[in-house]
């Protein structure tokens, strides 16, 4: 018969790991269950992949050793590493001495944990030195955490996450744990010499100190200590933030068989949602943080709304969608995607739309296989459209003019309010009108067409190019001429266009044919939002130039004497604050 | 009488006693900047849908404050949320929360 070594100081630890495995797998189990056909199709077709192994060394990378982190900051990096990847070294080391020690890996996982109470006779050469070498490793990541409570800018954060209640008491059973280990297998080897460097050198101190019968009290007690705080943590994990140590695993893996979170929400967006750890590295970048706009509506705390079912408009509406938080955070989670899904749930009451006036709307002209799509925004801004006039005659296309006369919107500002049923009807007729003109290219000025044209539209003959595009090929092709000139220019990435589309290099190899391109500091995937976003509609107008405010001093100190940018929207934004002066870059090419 | 070519206009006087204001007040909570509303008409001029249709937002606006709340739902089912009003208002109203807000409160 196995061996149940059982005593009752473990009760605590053992009730701990029944309720953290019991609630955690009922919680998993349930969101894979409930995934979209489609969704369980990708798994059942890439699970026996590449993918697999690609996956299993994301786990690795991200979940044990946290090499996202790294871009952040080393030290922050550090701390979340030491306490992650350490305590897994903890317990796989502990596993392997424990095996080694009673000759079988079938032991209670309570036997490896509390090795040293079981048996602190037992010597196995070097595990006792490796054991509290872990144990330092934790330790001093564990001192890193608790100074970053108070100044956590040291480990570069300006500002970190404000917890609630479920989230502190695990916090702080989480802190008690590696301490509480520390001075119980201290006392330990007080009693029976089963220490090594640490907590043998320790043990050795307390010897001195306390009597051997106090020793022994202290011993036992702080044994029960370390269960209870192990049972606490383990019973807070699944109800508190900590559940991200777990839920990273499916969601890296799922992640890598093609699954991804949806305007229309499945159970995956719940499944990346407790993957957040609320690190609170999304704080920092938010433009609304920044510009001291709001402090509770960044996806940390709107993520955890969703968690605790307490959300708000007042919350979900209140953010840009740059994709600034998006583009770093070190799980990956679909920031974007999720705020729209919730925007969509939370707005289905009142979704009011009567379309009916599509209806044979066609306000186009000319005729060619290109086409173009000034957009509503590039419709406000005739300079560019009258600039990619001029591109198409100089380059000799011939050009379907899409919305010479007036539009119907490209649906992307429904869909981020989360109308999503509103933006399908203008798909449609876009798409139709698109398909009746026979256009085998369809250009277009404005970001924010340009992504929903790609990720929503079915145009499976169509090529969908932005303009910056167009004009870097009809430049590389030599069918648009351009000498370089002495102008300094500056170049704003659109968040639409560089995060949310990927088109960072094609607007800065036109502009490095026209002229010199001088950066600023906060560029390509770090540039800065406009902050007149169509995402957020609960902005004021003075708000929004103040946050316009902070993107075009960035670019004044480049000394450039043109701002160059290829959104409309954001042409007029930053028009509003810039002192030097803003174009789009279809205009670039005929400085004079 | 037909021959004439004239029809008997529909009554067009409004009786601001019996119209409630509870919608547009609501409103008004929701997104006070629309107090500043001079009726420029900007937005109208500049709006996408009012190219194709009678609809435009300083419409909605007369519609709202009247209290004619029948008539204004038919008008907002039909805004794309396009955003330009928004960026030509020359009194940073923010059109866009309006909208949704006077379709939140029409949906209740």
């Amino acid at each position: 018969m196995m061996n149940l070594y059982f005593e009752p100081f473990i009760i605590p630890f053992c009730i701990g790991v029944v309720v953290l495995f019991g609630v955690m797998w009922t919680k998993f189990i349930s969101w894979i269950s409930r995934l979209p056909k489609t969704d369980k199709r990708l798994i059942l077709k890439n699970a026996v992949s590449s993918a697999t192994f690609a996956a299993l060394w994301e786990v690795i990378r991200e979940c044990l050793l946290h090499m996202r982190i790294r871009r952040v900051n080393l030290r922050l990096w550090y701390m979340h590493m030491s306490l992650a990847f350490g305590w897994f070294l903890l317990i796989v080391v502990g596993r392997i001495e424990g095996g080694i020690a009673l000759g079988s890996l079938m032991n209670p996982p309570y036997v490896d944990v509390f090795f040293r109470k079981y048996f602190p006779y037992i010597h196995i050469p070097g595990f006792g030195f490796l054991m509290d070498l872990i144990l330092l490793f934790i330790l001093s990541g564990l001192g890193l955490a608790v100074y970053k409570r108070f100044n956590s800018r040291k480990l570069g954060m300006k500002r970190t996450t404000r917890l609630k209640r479920t989230d502190r008491v695990a916090l702080i059973s989480l802190w008690c744990i590696f301490p509480v280990r520390l001075l119980a297998e201290s006392f330990n080897s007080a009693l029976f010499e089963s220490g090594s460097f640490l907590t043998g050198s320790l043990g050795d101190l307390f010897a001195l100190i306390f009597p051997t019968i106090a020793l022994y009290y202290i011993n036992n007690l702080l044994w029960w200590c370390y269960s209870v705080v192990l049972g606490t943590f383990f019973i807070m994990l699944p109800f508190s933030r900590y559940l991200h140590i777990f839920a990273e695993i499916p969601l890296i893996f799922l992640r890598a068989y093609g699954i991804r979170a949806k305007a229309n929400p499945t159970t995956f967006s719940k499944l990346q949602i407790a993957a957040c750890s609320r690190c609170g590295i999304c704080i920092d970048p938010c433009q609304l943080a920044q510009n001291n706009l709001t402090n509770n509506t960044q996806s940390v705390y709107f993520l955890r709304n969703i968690r605790d079912k307490e959300q708000s408009p007042d919350i979900t509406d209140h953010c840009l969608l740059c994709g600034r938080c998006e583009q770093i955070c070190p799980v990956g989670i679909e920031l974007n995607t999720i705020r729209i899904s919730s925007r969509h749930l939370q707005r289905a009451g009142e979704i009011r739309f009567d379309y009916s006036y599509f209806r044979g709307t066609d306000l186009s002209a000319g005729e060619g296989k290109v086409g173009y799509f000034a957009g509503c925004m590039g419709q406000l801004s005739p300079k560019t459209a009258a600039a990619m006039k001029r591109i198409f005659q100089e380059s000799e296309t011939d050009v379907w003019y899409a919305d010479s006369e007036g539009s119907v919107c490209c649906g992307r500002p429904q869909k981020m309010a989360g109308n999503l049923d509103a933006a399908r009807q203008m798909t449609e007729y876009n798409t139709s009108l698109f398909e009746k003109h026979g256009i085998r290219t369809l250009v277009t000025s404005c970001p924010i067409c340009l992504k929903t044209f790609r990720e929503d539209y079915r145009l499976p003959d169509i090529e969908v190019l932005h303009h910056s595009e167009y004009i870097a090929r009809l430049l590389e092709t030599g069918r648009l001429k351009r000498n370089p000139s002495s102008k300094i220019l500056t170049y704003h990435d659109p968040c639409e266009l560089g995060r949310g589309s990927g088109i960072y290099d094609d607007p800065r190899k036109v502009i490095s044919r026209i002229g010199i391109l001088k950066e600023a500091p906060d560029n390509r995937e770090h540039s800065l939002c406009c902050g007149s976003s169509l995402g957020n509609t609960r902005l004021s107008t003075p708000q929004k130039i103040q946050i316009a405010k902070s993107v075009t001093d960035t670019y004044e100190k480049t000394g450039a004497e043109y701002l160059v940018t290829s959104c409309p929207l954001c042409k007029k934004a930053l028009g509003r604050t810039s002192r030097i002066q803003v174009i789009d870059l279809s205009e670039a090419l005929f400085l004079e | 009488m037909n021959k004439w070519g004239f029809g008997i206009n529909e009554k067009r006087s409004i009786d601001l006693d019996k119209n409630s204001p509870d919608i547009a007040d609501r409103v008004l909570r929701d997104e006070p900047s629309l107090r500043l509303c001079i009726g420029c008409g900007g937005c109208t001029a500049t709006c996408s849908a009012g190219n194709l249709t009678r609809f435009n937002f300083r419409r909605v606006h007369h519609l709202l404050r009247r209290g004619e709340y029948a008539a204004l739902s038919g008008e907002i089912d039909k805004c794309m949320l396009c955003g330009k009003c928004t960026l030509v208002c020359p009194r940073g109203i923010n059109t866009r929360n309006v909208v949704l807000s006077i379709r939140k409160h029409l949906s209740v």
